[in-house]
């Protein structure tokens, strides 16, 4: 073969390529024309999806949802035309649109056609943008080899604008979705788990073990207060209608402050708007009782409140126990207050109330212990004198429908810590309690950490799984779930109830439980320094909940993480629906009884600044009172 | 629920959520530098407070939303509550049987407490199509159906300019 013949042939071979390709691009194009109606629909459905960042199962079911107006249509004609005759009807009208290319004309043909042009389109859009996808993020399409890139960015700014609009909906993101589940807010996207608009999740998630990771100003609180209302609608409106417990929700709010209080203010409007009768604020409104604990937990309890050291130290730690012990599980009963407590913790009252002649052990037991007990009450008289009357006085935990919990995590460390203990086993015991009715409770930890150091989250969450109560745990960062890795995996790995991650500096080890999916990626072989079309496409491992994404994530977006497969939500700031609001409660006449004695509030911080303007009661001093001003 | 005057008001922002640190540092220094009370006209005492207040209440991007939460209750939004420390012992009521039939008689309501323009922007719309649709192609099949895609249309996607039900 000469070199000009070898040169036809490769030429020829070129317009023949170049030759089918134009001829389907025709094929394609006439199509198109000839199917107009069907055209425009997929068109504006295809822009649609481009422009809303809508996967395409969002044009698939919208064109399953137009089937209703096809089979309406079908229906229509059978009346008017029975023997199956309708099927002609659809080319008879399109026949019929070549005659009337005017507008009024094609927009009646469109009009005749569109209960079959909207599914049909309708779908095609969705295949259509459905490959387009395809074919961008595996390299296939797209003009530069950054086109992936550029592609994922844009449609990822899109998908945010979509979500944020939905999420600002009245109606699209309730607090209480059909079939009792949990909207969360509207979807970002959705990357294993399959595609809703508004993400929600089964109230019963809430009833298991759930880990929310954000950083300050990330928009946790407003997760968690979403997550405690919805839990508290659906196991209410379960309750009434015969198919559950009545729920208890306890907060534990561990770092305090002004903050706390505030959010002790929404989670109650947001409750009592859920159905709430009763929503307690502890300590500054409410109370409960410590010693309503079963004695042998309370001693444990009492013993595990003190630091009490290790080496040397576990002498000292074995008599206390000892102490508290013969000091709680007398044979009298256990004590029913501070006071009787400390009364107790003295070597005559111990020899008193052993020295039965049954308990010759416990007696030999407190003589021993008696030179230790002076030292022993003075550390539970400063630590009991520390934790204040909030839980020494009448109150149970199934008095409200729920608590709010505040405790000084970072003011008074120790005793929060201490308090963190204490309210956690009043949990335990209602929850265990035969007492009453049994409820439906969920435990959640708002920044656990800055209260876990004698009790790590794992004891919480472990105590929780044997109760059966669900447990909600939330902390600033992977570190501040735990003290080691160890532990921080045991408490993440076992959320079968989702892991929540909003913006947080090192989200891989969260990011890791979602795992990895298979992607493929294709390189473009460089001629002559232009991308070629020449290249290898191979299979890869991509992260289901990317990292990256998550450390971009803005205020309120989250990350849910739930078996092996993540969605990013755009989280609805939680509004209970107007039609729910209640009146202030009308002043309760007081009842006859014994004095209330006040809950001491907490310390407020003093102003900063100067004061503006002379207060009332210095102008008195210098008027006089009731003078005229 | 704070009951302090609206501090974006104080510093001169607009009522939003979004705002950055740095907006809100520029505007309380701007005020701040024309109110200081060591100025040499005496500045103004008062404005110079409510500012600083106004400041520490928005500095951070939680107390920005929190201050626009309660904003957006004091408009209406939410629910007038107080606080309940008394407890008795009543259980929430039972389920009625007719409670569906009720949640119709909500329906007003709900658009009242929802968006209603945007709902009204939506029946136009859908008004106007099936007028066109029945000017186009009056006593075909196609037209009932197109009609009843059309209010699929409204009913589906309206549905999210309503507020949500009492229960929910």
């Amino acid at each position: 073969m000469s070199v000009w013949t070898w040169l036809k042939f490769v030429t020829f071979l070129w317009l023949l390529r170049k030759g089918f390709k134009l001829a389907r691009w025709l094929l394609v194009a006439v199509a198109a024309v000839a199917a107009w109606p069907v055209t425009v629909v997929a068109g504006t459905g295809y822009a649609a999806a481009w422009l809303r960042g809508w996967p395409p199962v969002r044009l698939y079911r919208a064109a399953a949802w137009t089937l209703i107006v096809t089979a309406a249509w079908l229906a229509a004609l059978e009346a008017s035309d029975p023997g199956f005759l309708a099927a002609r009807q659809p080319g008879r009208a399109w026949g019929m649109g070549w005659d009337q290319l005017t507008m009024a004309g094609l927009a009646r043909t469109f009009a005749l056609l569109a209960p079959v042009a909207l599914p049909a389109g309708l779908a095609l859009a969705g295949l259509i943008w459905a490959w387009r996808i395809y074919a961008v993020t595996t390299g296939l399409g797209g003009i530069r080899a950054s086109a992936p890139i550029a592609f994922d960015r844009r449609q990822w700014r899109r998908q945010i604008r979509t979500a944020k609009g939905l999420a600002a909906a009245p109606g699209a993101v309730p607090l209480l979705a059909r079939g009792g589940h949990i909207p969360i807010g509207g979807t970002i996207r959705a990357v294993g788990h399959r595609w809703h608009p508004v993400l929600t999740l089964p109230a019963t998630a809430c009833t298991r073990h759930m880990v929310i990771v954000g950083a300050t100003g990330s928009g946790k609180t407003n997760l968690m207060i979403r997550l405690w209302a919805g839990w508290f609608t659906a196991t209410t409106a379960a309750a009434r209608a015969g198919r559950g417990d009545r729920p208890l929700l306890v907060v534990l709010d561990c770092k305090g402050g002004r903050d706390a209080r505030r959010k002790a203010d929404r989670t109650r409007r947001l409750l009592y708007g859920a159905g709430a009768r009763r929503v307690a604020v502890w300590p500054d409104e409410a109370r409960l009782c410590l010693w309503d604990i079963p004695p042998d937990d309370l001693a444990v309890l009492l013993y595990q409140m003190i630091d009490s050291g290790t080496g040397a130290a576990a002498y000292y730690a074995d008599m206390l126990q000892a102490v508290i012990t013969l000091a709680v599980t007398a044979p009298c009963g256990p004590p029913l207050s501070t006071q009787a407590f400390l009364d107790r913790l003295n070597a005559t009252w111990l020899a008193g109330a052993w020295n039965d002649g049954r308990h010759l052990a416990e007696a030999e037991h407190a003589r021993a212990a008696a030179r230790h007990l002076p030292d022993i009450q003075l550390r539970y008289a400063t630590l009991l004198r520390r934790l204040g009357p909030a839980l020494d006085s009448p109150g149970r935990l199934d008095d409200a429908d729920a608590w709010y919990c505040i405790l000084e995590g970072t003011r008074e460390r120790s005793v929060a810590e201490a308090q963190a203990m204490a309210l956690t086993e009043l949990a335990a015991y209602t929850a265990t309690s035969l007492d009453g009715k049994p409820r439906a409770m969920l435990l959640a930890a708002d920044d656990y950490s800055a209260v876990s150091g004698r009790v790590p989250l794992s004891n919480l969450y472990e105590r929780g799984r044997s109760l059966g109560i669900g447990v909600q745990v939330s902390a600033q960062s992977w570190e501040g779930l735990g003290a080691t890795e160890d532990e921080r995996y045991r408490i993440a790995a076992t959320a079968d109830g989702g892991v929540f991650v909003l913006n947080t500096p090192h989200p891989e080890p969260l990011a890791a439980l979602a795992g990895k999916r298979r992607v493929l990626e294709t390189a473009h072989r460089i001629i002559g320094g232009a991308w070629g079309d020449e290249g290898t496409t191979r299979e890869q491992r991509a992260w289901a909940a990317d990292p990256d994404l998550v450390r971009r994530l803005d205020v309120g977006q989250a990350c849910y993480i739930h078996r092996g497969a993540a969605t990013f939500v755009q989280v609805a700031r939680p509004r209970p629906s107007p039609l729910s609001l209640m009146p202030p409660p009308a002043p309760v006449a007081p009842v006859p009884g014994p004095p209330v004695v006040p809950v001491p509030g907490p310390r407020s911080e003093p102003a900063s600044g100067p004061d503006p303007w002379p207060s009332l009661a210095s102008l008195d001093d210098i008027f006089g009172p009731e003078s005229p001003r | 629920m704070t009951t302090t005057p609206n501090p974006f008001e104080a510093l001169g922002l607009p009522e939003r959520p979004d705002l950055t640190d740095e907006q809100v540092r520029a505007a309380w220094r701007a005020i701040a530098a024309a109110t200081h009370p060591d100025r040499p006209d005496g500045g103004d005492m008062a404005r110079y407070t409510a500012a600083s207040a106004a400041y520490a209440e928005l500095r951070t991007p939680w107390g920005r939303s929190e201050a626009f939460a309660d904003l957006a209750d004091q408009a209406g939004d939410g629910p007038a509550t107080a606080p309940i420390p008394v407890i008795s012992g009543e259980e929430p009521p039972p389920a009625l049987p007719w409670q569906p039939l009720l949640a119709l008689t909500q329906v007003p309501a709900r658009i009242r407490s929802g968006r209603p323009l945007r709902l009204a922007i939506r029946g136009l719309i859908a008004a106007g199509l099936a007028l066109v649709v029945l000017q186009l192609i009056p006593g075909t099949p196609a037209a009932p159906a197109d009609i009843g895609g059309l209010i699929l249309w409204f009913v589906l996607t309206g549905r999210k300019d309503l507020a949500p039900p009492s229960d929910r």
